[in-house]
């Protein structure tokens, strides 16, 4: 450690103890702080949404039941302990939101985003520590918002999430749209500031704040999927915003952007003309779609970085998950229709949009078979994270195969919202990227807060999880089959779903085991922060940068010098070395960066290691691509 | 090397919370089990469920043992210092017991709820090429479902955690890569040319002896609208919609008769504009007499209303509400009139157009369902037809099939003697989304269809509509009765 380096120690030192209370909890400029309070505020928003979604569970399965305390907590939403039906679609839809934007969107990567990318690319903190802050705080206040609508008078937005217009835009046609919806509305626009902000940080920071050593191709698989994810976000959140901007001008400045031929029962005839219901799903859905894979990417990043460190092995196929990762981005772009097919868009259109689709399962194929050889002939370790990740490609895999009948148009007539599509996609985003969260969670709560999880609590936690979200979504798919639409209140009143009641009931009683299981992981979580195990240097004997940082938080994060990086991340059990590890930060001149399997036997050919450093990955993609490799 | 082994102390907080968790839990989950399995018997010895009671025991049993074993484990591992017990190997042995029973579930409930897919054969001709779609798609998803979802347990087992074993270092194969990446594209090659031969057919050209059939959605309803003896359906617009003509018909008489009602209305509206400052002083002199009296603490609910009228009429909102009441009503009676100088459009063509409150259809015939919303993105679901399509407000949409199963047919298949098609709502619209919906029947011959329409009201009937009022009176009440029917249909409207 030279001179300077101790000198800037010091100054770290001193620095840190001029933190007031303030500005090192509340408007924190520090990455791995914000990192904090984007997961306790993800946490939180999770446990709404999961209550949330409790309730109406209850009304679904028992719809003739009278549920007292219901009546005590939602007051008049719940006379007699019977869920109001405007209230029910008012929970359904706050649960859409919450979960795809607060928890799986912000709560995900947000924390790991803030979190990795300046430890694992060797950075003293993000590219503008500001916008950061600001960030978590329209963040925040989007979340106060949006919680605020539940107890507006009329009740919360309840035009389902994705608040199709004209029934969002009328304040007559259903209570939800009237304050509640101008709240959500408020909400989401804060939301896409916050998300704006972050990603323009991320971006700027993966691209220009790399340490030394650090080239592309040598960043972990989480720093690709967190830069994805942050190009899609920025490409694609404005859009809605102009989708939400256009609702508020035909709520309350009386433009017909989205409105015509309206005949509302005891208002009349409205004025608007000239406008398309249609315009505004193009707009929704062009972010939504990519919405899809800004929750998933994040999920697969983490599970890649997780399953390697766990099976003792290096990812397989490190260029082909990065290729993957980029034709998925570029495919989400343009695969946005598939959620409209039956909307009476030109089936023309419809076939185009079903083409690019199935393309997109490709790319997810890669994925899943790598992940499976990264597993064969591992040594795996079952740390709580690393089941949350192989539960992760369990889903992945069986809600990613639904996908292929739901991309297809002529498929899409019968299962187009249906209970089918419920189960598709609360596996495939909805499961996975909470698994994956929850992976992360697990991983790095050593680096976070500097203590361990209990790890038997954290295995309970998984099984139970894992078991329940199967029994809750699988037996969804045959509901969907039968032709059972989803948003229905209840199914008592069409013949043809009673033979489902035992199925729903099954379902609640499963979700219920299910969120009781979050009990343990809630305690798990917050207990340890004061309590747990302190944490080892690198407890998992992990390859990658963030563990050579001290376990104690420091302004700056390595006390002096950044160290540099000599190797890809996933340097695991190499021939060449006792320990099963081999950290990118240590310095070993004489061993080559990558061995290849052939030239264990030979003497390492050290030319075409000079090749492989130099090359990125775009490179290297491009040569797989025309088979030069 | 030492990894992951379990160290509990007696009466730790893992074993509290767990013994919590099942105490809690099991009565749930068994109440459950229960009730699916059979309703709930009268209260006596002999109908108690012998079953449960000793499932219950069981399972006491079993977490005492467990917890037991915990015990002993813990305390051995204090003696000897040595790990007995490795949760990497209860994890693997959780993951291949996991793995077989689920696969064994998801075989079970295929053959237990494979009955409802797709609600057993298609009801329509193109429902033959979806369904064959669909099984091709389940064929190969579910073969590829079964095998990744095996391997990725059986993995989790087979190369669970050895310290005397080194991970396998095979970092990348780009032949294999290249087979997994091929494989799939073949295969769904195969799938996307399939489906786009299928949908183009579904939604390819309609042919020229297609009947028309207008279905029309609405909070929350659905109609249906055939065309009378000229075989034409007449034109509409939304500006038209009024009682008496729920669908927006053009027909003369209705039309004139909306007119009529709209400039009233404008009048009255106009006649409270004027005299909105009286009001909004008498509102003023009412909320101060009743406060002033102490009545807004004797009579709260009174004075919330009281009040609620006084602050519109002194923040202005009641003199605005009116101001735009009478813009919008003014502008539907501008574009009325602009559609009553074109005689092309009011052609006759509509006054005999039958309203109904069902559609029936007539085996092997095909047909274009028009659609139109009201209010609202609605969405018209008949999942036994293979058929669903959106109704949105402003843009009309349809869908062509023909029907090839009678309901007569259909019951007989499904022994169910009660059965009906029906035609349901599949896009969120409210909050009687749940139940809105219009039964369909397919009938077998022509003859049953005619009999069925010429008993169903024409729009207007020819001699009314030269008389005088009263007929127009009998018309009026027989949609009120209609109306009447579908509320007492739809149980949250009462």
């Amino acid at each position: 450690m030279s001179t300077a380096a101790i000198h800037a120690d010091t100054h770290h030192d001193h620095h840190e103890h001029k933190e007031s209370f303030i500005s090192k909890y509340v408007f924190s400029m520090d990455h791995k702080m914000i990192s904090k309070q984007f997961l306790i505020t993800g946490i939180v928003m999770g446990m709404v949404g999961l209550i949330m979604s409790l309730i109406f569970r209850l009304q679904l399965a028992w719809p003739d039941e009278q549920f007292g305390f219901l009546e005590t907590l939602l007051g008049k939403w719940a006379v007699d302990g019977k869920l109001d039906p405007n209230f029910y679609m008012g929970l359904v839809t706050i649960h859409g939101t919450i979960m795809v934007f607060y928890v799986l969107t912000a709560g995900l990567s947000g924390t790991f985003s803030n979190l990795l990318i300046p430890l694992q690319l060797g950075a003293r903190d993000m590219a503008s520590p500001f916008m950061n802050m600001l960030s978590y705080w329209f963040f925040f206040l989007s979340s106060v918002t949006l919680l605020s609508s539940v107890f507006v008078e009329t009740g919360p937005a309840s035009g389902g999430w994705t608040v199709y217009p004209p029934l969002s835009a009328l304040e007559k046609a259903m209570p939800g749209s009237g304050l509640g919806m101008t709240l959500w509305l408020a909400a989401i626009a804060l939301f896409i500031v916050s998300s704006l902000l972050a990603g323009i940080n991320y971006i700027s920071t993966v691209l220009n704040m790399r340490t030394k050593g650090m080239s592309m191709n040598r960043m972990p698989l989480t720093i690709w999927a967190f830069f994805f994810t942050a190009i899609l976000g920025l490409l694609s959140f404005p859009v809605l915003l102009g989708a939400a901007i256009f609702l508020i001008f035909d709520r309350s400045f009386g433009t017909s952007f989205y409105l015509s031929d309206i005949y509302l029962e005891g208002v009349g005839a409205l004025e608007n003309i000239g406008g398309s219901p249609v315009l505004y799903q193009h707009l929704f859905w062009f972010l939504g779609h990519p919405e899809v894979y800004i929750i998933l990417m994040p999920a697969l990043g983490i599970t890649s970085e997780v399953i390697s460190t766990n099976a003792r092995k290096p990812i397989f196929g490190y260029t082909a998950m990065v290729i993957s990762l980029m034709g998925i981005s570029f495919l989400s772009f343009i695969v946005w229709g598939h959620h409209m097919f039956i909307t009476g868009m030109n089936p023309f259109l419809g076939s185009v949009f079903m083409i690019l689709t199935l393309i997109i399962a490709v790319p997810s194929a890669v994925k899943a078979f790598n992940y499976l050889t990264t597993l064969w002939k591992g040594n795996l370790r079952f740390n709580p994270a690393m089941l949350f990740s192989i539960g992760l490609v369990s889903f992945f895999i069986s809600g990613g195969l639904t996908g292929i009948y739901l991309g297809n148009a002529a498929l899409d007539i019968q299962l187009h919202d249906s209970y089918f599509v419920v189960a598709h996609f609360h596996l495939v985003m909805g499961s996975a990227a909470i698994f994956g969260m929850f992976a992360g969670i697990y991983h790095w709560y050593p680096k976070m807060f500097g203590r361990m999880m209990n790890k038997t609590l954290g295995y309970f936690h998984f099984w139970i999880t894992f078991i329940t979200a199967y029994l809750v979504f699988f037996p969804m798919h045959f509901m969907g089959l039968a032709g059972v639409p989803r948003r229905y209140y209840q199914f008592t009143l069409v013949e043809d779903f009673n033979v489902w009641m035992d199925v729903n009931k099954l379902i609640t009683v499963a979700a219920i085991v299910g969120g009781g299981a979050q009990l343990l992981f809630l305690y798990n979580f917050f207990y340890n922060i004061f309590k747990g195990k302190k944490a080892k240097q690198n407890p998992w004997q992990s390859n990658t940068l963030e563990w050579s940082t001290p376990v104690e938080r420091i302004h700056g994060n390595w006390p002096g010098e950044i160290p540099t990086v000599y190797r890809g991340p996933y340097e695991y059990s190499r021939p060449d070395r006792e320990e099963d590890f081999f950290p990118q930060y240590e310095p070993d001149e004489s061993a080559p960066e990558v061995l290849h399997t052939k030239e264990t036997k030979s003497a390492p050919d050290t030319k075409k290691v000079e090749e492989v450093e130099e090359g990125s990955v775009f490179f290297a993609a491009i040569k797989r691509v025309f088979g030069l490799s | 090397m030492r990894f992951d082994t379990l160290r509990i102390r007696p009466n730790s907080f893992i074993k509290k919370a767990l013994l919590m968790l099942t105490t809690v839990l099991t009565p749930w989950i068994l109440m459950a089990a229960a009730d699916v399995v059979e309703p709930p018997k009268e209260f006596s010895l002999a109908n108690w469920d012998w079953v449960s009671i000793l499932t219950w025991v069981l399972a006491l049993l079993v977490i005492l043992v467990i917890a037991r074993a915990f015990d002993i484990g813990a305390l051995t591992e204090k003696i000897t210092g040595k790990s007995v017990m490795s949760w990497n190997n209860i994890n693997a042995w959780i993951a291949i017991i996991f793995i077989v029973l689920s696969l064994a579930g998801v075989f079970w409930e295929l053959k237990y709820h494979g009955q409802y897919v797709l609600l057993g054969d298609s009801s329509s001709l193109h429902g033959e090429t979806y369904d064959s779609m669909f099984y091709w798609t389940f064929g190969f998803t579910f073969f590829v479902f079964v095998v990744t979802e095996f391997l990725l347990f059986y993995f989790m087992f087979r190369y669970r955690y050895n310290e005397n074993r080194k991970a396998l270092y095979y970092f990348h194969n780009n032949k294999l890569e290249v087979i997994w990446t091929i494989v799939p594209t073949i295969v769904l090659t195969f799938l996307v040319l399939r489906g786009f031969t299928t949908w183009s057919k579904i939604t390819g050209e309609v042919s020229k002896d297609t009947q028309d059939i207008e279905v029309f959605a609405y909070q929350f309803g659905w109609k249906a609208r055939y065309a009378g003896d000229d075989q034409q359906l007449g034109n509409q617009n939304f500006n038209f919609i009024s009682g008496t003509n729920p669908l927006g018909v053009a027909e003369d008489s209705k039309v004139e008769e909306l007119i009529g009602d709209l400039k009233k209305e404008v009048a009255q509206l106009e006649a409270l504009q004027a005299s909105a400052e009286d009001s909004t002083k008498a509102w003023k002199a009412r909320h101060d007499r009743f406060v002033s009296t102490g009545l807004h603490i004797t009579y709260p609910e009174d004075y919330k209303s009281l009040k609620a009228k006084y602050t519109d009429a002194v923040s202005g909102a009641y003199e605005r509400t009116l101001e735009k009441d009478i813009k919008r009503k003014k502008t539907a009676l501008n574009r009325i009139s602009e559609y009553r100088k074109d005689k092309d459009f009011f052609n006759g063509a509509g006054d005999d157009d039958k309203v109904t409150t069902e559609i029936v259809l007539v085996k092997n015939k095909p047909y274009n369902f028009k659609f139109r919303a009201r209010d609202v993105i609605h969405s018209a679901y008949m999942p036994h037809f293979r058929v669903q399509m959106n109704c949105v407000p402003g843009m009309p949409t349809s869908f062509a099939f023909t029907p090839t199963m009678t309901t007569a047919e259909a019951r007989q298949t499904k022994g169910n003697k009660e059965f009906d098609y029906y035609l349901y709502c599949n896009k969120i619209c409210g909050a009687a989304h749940y139940n809105m919906k219009i039964k369909v029947t397919v009938v077998d011959s022509e003859a049953e269809y005619n009999t069925w329409l010429a008993s169903q009201a024409p729009l207007v009937t020819p001699a009314i509509a030269e008389e005088s009022q009263k007929e127009e009176k009998d018309s009026k009440t027989e949609m009120g009765e209609m109306e009447t029917a579908m509320l007492t249909n739809n149980p949250t409207l009462n």
